[in-house]
C-alpha cells in the first residue's frame, strides 16, 4: 500500500531521482528486499510492451535493438580458473563496439562475465559488486562465490519474465571453497560446474574446449586453450569478435593476462600452426567448385 | 531403277544403300581438303580454302576452321552453310554441358552429339542430310589429345591422322606413309603443309589458300588452341620452302 | 495423351496440371463477363470456388525454409585428407519425438568414387538421393566413364536449384565427397536445400556445424592420413555426444579412396563423460 501511495504521490519523472531515507536504506540492503525501484514506461503492461519493442528475432524492425551476442567462457582446473571473453557488442547487425570489457572485476578475487543484454549485465554485476562489498563490511569477511552467485540468481529471478537478458558466470577462489565457478542466467538458473561457455558463440567455444579440456591442465595450457576457444568462436560466430580478454583466477586472487586483438592472433594461428585450412588466401583458386 | 530410291533420304535402295547420304559424301569430296594430325603434345588441323574469285575479301573470317569450345576446334569439309548450323548446335551443346557440370564436355561426347543429329537426317524427317564432314581436334582429362572424323551419315571415328574433302584418298595415303608415332606438334605441322601442298592444285601455297590451327599444351600445363595468323602461316611455308615466290604472284 | 489402357500418362497429367495452374489469369475476366448474364449465380459461384481453391493452394504453398528442428538434429560430417574423403552420417531415423530406426544409412554412392550423404525432410531425402544416383549411373552407362565428384556436385546443385523454384522443392541438405578418378585428388562439397554449393576441406550440416566446425578449424590439416581423419571424426562425435540434447545413435562412416568406397568400423558405444 505504501509503495502504491509513494508511486502516485510524486510526478513520474521524479520517482528515481529522489529516494527517501528509507528507500536508500532499502537499496543498500540485499535481502530482503532484493528489488530496486525503476521508472516504468507509462503503459499497462511494461514487460509485454518491452517484449514487443525489443524482440528482434520475431520482429526484425523492432524499435529498440538490445545489444547482445557474445562468447564468454570459464573453466576450473588444477591451477585455478581461467576466464576468457571476446569484446564485441552488437545491436542487430550493427557492431556497436569492439572493445567491451566483458569481465567484471567484482573484487580482487571474484570475477563476473557478461553475456546477453549489455546494459543488464553491466548494471547488475556492478550492483552485485556493491552487494559483495556491503557483505564484506557487514560481516567482516569476504563473501563466498556461492553466496555472491546466489544473490545475483535471486535478484534476476525476481525480475523473471520482465525482459532481463543475462548469462553470466561468477568465478572466484576463496579459502572455504577453493576455486569455484557458477553459471547464472536470467531465467533464474544457477549451476555450479567445471566448465561453462555462454553466449551466441558458446557452441564453437565448447567444441574446442571440450576436445582438449582436462582438470590437470598446466597454467600455460589452460590459458592457451581458453584463448584458442574464444578465437574459434570469433571466427565462426558473427556476433563475437574484437579482442580476447583473458584472466586467471588463483588462490592469491585474479591475474589479468591481456586484452589482445583477435585478428593478428588468427593469422598467426593459421600461418604458424596450419589451422583454419578452410580459409584460403590463394586468389588463383578463382573458381573453387571447378577441379 | 535408282531414281525411285534416291530422292528420299529415309528409304533403302534394293541394294541396301541410302543414296542421299552417298550423294552428300560425294558433295564433300569436291570441297577443299582438310587434314588433321595427332602428335604426342598436340594436334594440328590444316585446310585448303578454295579461292573462287580474286574480288572475294580474303581475311574477314575463317571459313574452314572453327572453335567449338575451350577444349575443342574443328575443320570443315563440305557445305559451309550446313556446317554453320552444326557448329552452332555443337557450341550450344558444349555450353549446356558446361552449365550443368561446370566442366568441359568430353571430346567424344560432343562428337557424338553432333553425329546423333546428323544421323537423324538419314532416317526420318524427309529432309536432306547435312553435307559436311568434320575433323575434330580436342583435349580432355580422360583421354588427353584426340582427333575425330565424322561424316554426313552420322558415323565417326578416332584417328591418328586423317583427311576429308577433295583428294582425300591421296591425302590419306600420304599421311599413312609419313605418319610417325610419337611425332611432335612441330613435326606434325611440317607434315600437314607437305601433304596439303601435294593434294592441292598448285604446289606453292600462300596464307590466302590455307588455314591452320593447333591445339597444344603450354609449359604450365594449360591447354590452348589457336587459329594461325597469315604471318605465322607464311613463316611456316617459308621454313619448308613451300611459299609462293613474290615474283610469281602476278601470274 | 491417353495410353492403351485409357489412363492419362504422367506427362499428360503434368500438362494438365500446368494448364490448370494457368487458370487464375483467365478466371476474373470470365467472371466479369458472366455477371452481365441474367442468371449469373451458378457460374459465378463456381468460379469463385475455383478461385478460392487456387488461392488456398497459393497461400498454403510449401516453403522450403520451414525446416524442421529435428532435421537439424541429424548429423552429417565430412573430412578430406591427403588421399581420401570421409563421409559420416548419424544412424538415427527420427520422426517427431520418436526414433524409428537406429541403424539408418543416410548415404548413397553415386558411382565408384563418389558418395553423397543427406539430411532434411523425410521422404525428400531418399527420393532426391536416389534420383541423383540414377542420373549418375545413367551417365556412366551412356558415356562409358563416370562423372567426376566436381561434375556431380555441380549437377546436383543444378537439380536442387531447379527444384527450389518448383511447386514442391526438395528440402534436402547434402555432403558430396569423392576422389577424382583421373587425378586421384580427394574433394568434398557442401550443398544446402537453397542450392548453394561450396568446395570445402571439411564440413557439417545441422546443429553439428555449431560444435564441430570449431574443432575442425583447429585440428584439421589438408595432408592428414585416413587414420588421423578417423581420429578427428572421433573428436567431433565425442563432442556431439557430450553436448547435443538427443542421442543420434552413432554414425555410419564411409571413406572414399582411389580404390573406391569403403565402410569404416566406428565405435558407437564409447561413453563420453562431461567435463
Amino acid at each position: 500500500m505504501d509503495a502504491l501511495v509513494a508511486r502516485y504521490s510524486r510526478p513520474a519523472y521524479q520517482q528515481n531521482e529522489l529516494f527517501s531515507e528509507e528507500e536508500q536504506q532499502d537499496l543498500c540492503e540485499t535481502q530482503p528486499p532484493l528489488s530496486l525501484k525503476f521508472a516504468m514506461p507509462p503503459v499497462a503492461h511494461p514487460s509485454s510492451w518491452l517484449r514487443a519493442a525489443t524482440d528482434d528475432r520475431a520482429n526484425p524492425s523492432c524499435p529498440i535493438k538490445i545489444a547482445h551476442g557474445t562468447t564468454t567462457l570459464a573453466f576450473r582446473f588444477q591451477g585455478g580458473i581461467v576466464v576468457a571473453t571476446d569484446s564485441r557488442a552488437t545491436a542487430g547487425n550493427w557492431i556497436a563496439s569492439q572493445t567491451v570489457k566483458k569481465v567484471i572485476e567484482i573484487n580482487s578475487d571474484l570475477l563476473g562475465t557478461m553475456a546477453g543484454g549489455a546494459a543488464d549485465c553491466q548494471y547488475w554485476l556492478a550492483w552485485l559488486g556493491m552487494q559483495c562489498r556491503l557483505h564484506e563490511l557487514r560481516h567482516k569477511r569476504r563473501i563466498s562465490v556461492a553466496a555472491a552467485s546466489k544473490i545475483l540468481a535471486n535478484l534476476v529471478y525476481q525480475y523473471k519474465g520482465m525482459g532481463l537478458s543475462m548469462g553470466t558466470m561468477c568465478a572466484g577462489v576463496t579459502k572455504e571453497e577453493g576455486p569455484a565457478l557458477y553459471y547464472i542466467d536470467s531465467d533464474g538458473t544457477r549451476l555450479a560446474g567445471n566448465l561453462f561457455c555462454v553466449g551466441s558463440g558458446q557452441t564453437f567455444a565448447y567444441g574446442v574446449l571440450d576436445a582438449e579440456y582436462r582438470y590437470d591442465l598446466t597454467v600455460e595450457e589452460a590459458l592457451e586453450l581458453g584463448s584458442r576457444s574464444i578465437l574459434a568462436a570469433t571466427h565462426r560466430d558473427a556476433y563475437s569478435g574484437g579482442f580476447i580478454n583473458l584472466y586467471h583466477v588463483k588462490e592469491s586472487g585474479w591475474e589479468k593476462h591481456g586484452f589482445n586483438d583477435t585478428n593478428p592472433i588468427f593469422w598467426r594461428t593459421k600461418l604458424e600452426k596450419g589451422e583454419f585450412s578452410n580459409v584460403t588466401s590463394d586468389f588463383n583458386e578463382d573458381d573453387s567448385t571447378r577441379v | 531403277m535408282a531414281r525411285r530410291y534416291d530422292s528420299r533420304t529415309t528409304i533403302f535402295s534394293p541394294e541396301g544403300r541410302l543414296y542421299q547420304v552417298e550423294y552428300a559424301l560425294e558433295a564433300i569430296s569436291h570441297a577443299g581438303t582438310a587434314i588433321g594430325i595427332l602428335a604426342k603434345d598436340g594436334i594440328v588441323l590444316a585446310a585448303e580454302r578454295k579461292v573462287t574469285s580474286k574480288l572475294l575479301e580474303q581475311d574477314t573470317s575463317a571459313e574452314k576452321l572453327y572453335i567449338l569450345n575451350d577444349n575443342m576446334i574443328c575443320a570443315v569439309a563440305g557445305m559451309t552453310a550446313d556446317a554453320n548450323i552444326l557448329i552452332n548446335y555443337a557450341r550450344q551443346a558444349a555450353q549446356r554441358y558446361l552449365l550443368t557440370y561446370n566442366e568441359d564436355i568430353p571430346c567424344e561426347q560432343l562428337v557424338r552429339r553432333l553425329c546423333d543429329l546428323k544421323q537423324g537426317y538419314t532416317q526420318h524427317g524427309g529432309l536432306r542430310p547435312f553435307g559436311v564432314s568434320f575433323i575434330y581436334a580436342g583435349w580432355d582429362p580422360q583421354r588427353q589429345f584426340q582427333l575425330y572424323l565424322s561424316n554426313p551419315s552420322g558415323n565417326y571415328g578416332g584417328w591418328k591422322a586423317t583427311s576429308a574433302g577433295a583428294n582425300n584418298a591421296s591425302a590419306q595415303s600420304l599421311l599413312k606413309q609419313d605418319y610417325k608415332e610419337d611425332c611432335t606438334l612441330k613435326e606434325a605441322c611440317a607434315m600437314a603443309v607437305k601433304v596439303l601442298s601435294k593434294t592441292m592444285d598448285s604446289t606453292k601455297l600462300s596464307p590466302e589458300k590455307i588455314e591452320f590451327a593447333t591445339v597444344g599444351q603450354t609449359k604450365d600445363g594449360k591447354i590452348y588452341h589457336r587459329l594461325w595468323s597469315a604471318d605465322e602461316i607464311t613463316a611456316l611455308l617459308k621454313e619448308h620452302d613451300l611459299a609462293k615466290d613474290d615474283n610469281t604472284e602476278d601470274k | 495423351m491417353e495410353d492403351d489402357s485409357g489412363h492419362l500418362n504422367s506427362l499428360a497429367r503434368a500438362c494438365l496440371v500446368s494448364l490448370q495452374a494457368e487458370a487464375p489469369v483467365r478466371v476474373p475476366r470470365r467472371r466479369q463477363f458472366k455477371l452481365q448474364l441474367p442468371c449469373p449465380a451458378i457460374g459465378n459461384d463456381e468460379n469463385r470456388a475455383s478461385q478460392r481453391n487456387l488461392k488456398l493452394a497459393r497461400t498454403t504453398a510449401y516453403h522450403p525454409s520451414l525446416t524442421k528442428q529435428s532435421a537439424k538434429m541429424e548429423v552429417l560430417l565430412g573430412i578430406t585428407g591427403k588421399d581420401f574423403t570421409i563421409i559420416a552420417a548419424s544412424k538415427a531415423a527420427m520422426r517427431g519425438a520418436t526414433i524409428l530406426k537406429a541403424s539408418d544409412d543416410k548415404t548413397r554412392s553415386l558411382n565408384k568414387h563418389t558418395l553423397m550423404a543427406f539430411s532434411g525432410e523425410a521422404g525428400d531425402t531418399v527420393q532426391f538421393a536416389e534420383y541423383t544416383q540414377a542420373n549418375a549411373q545413367l551417365y556412366s552407362m551412356r558415356n562409358g566413364t563416370d562423372l567426376s565428384p566436381s561434375a556431380l556436385a555441380n549437377f546436383v546443385r543444378g537439380e536442387l536449384a531447379t527444384s527450389l523454384r518448383s511447386r514442391k522443392p526438395y528440402n534436402v541438405n547434402l555432403l558430396l565427397g569423392g576422389v577424382d578418378p583421373i587425378t586421384h585428388k580427394p574433394s568434398l562439397y557442401w550443398l544446402d536445400y537453397l542450392a548453394s554449393l561450396a568446395k570445402v576441406p571439411y564440413a557439417a550440416h545441422g546443429y553439428a556445424q555449431y560444435y564441430c566446425l570449431s574443432i575442425l578449424d583447429k585440428h584439421h590439416h589438408p595432408d592428414i592420413t585416413l587414420h588421423q581423419g578417423i581420429k578427428l571424426l572421433n573428436l567431433c562425435t565425442d563432442e556431439l555426444k557430450r553436448r547435443l540434447p538427443i542421442d543420434f545413435k552413432g554414425m555410419t562412416v564411409k571413406a572414399v579412396t582411389k580404390d573406391g568406397i569403403i565402410d569404416i568400423e566406428f565405435d558407437d558405444d564409447k561413453v563420453v563423460k562431461m567435463a
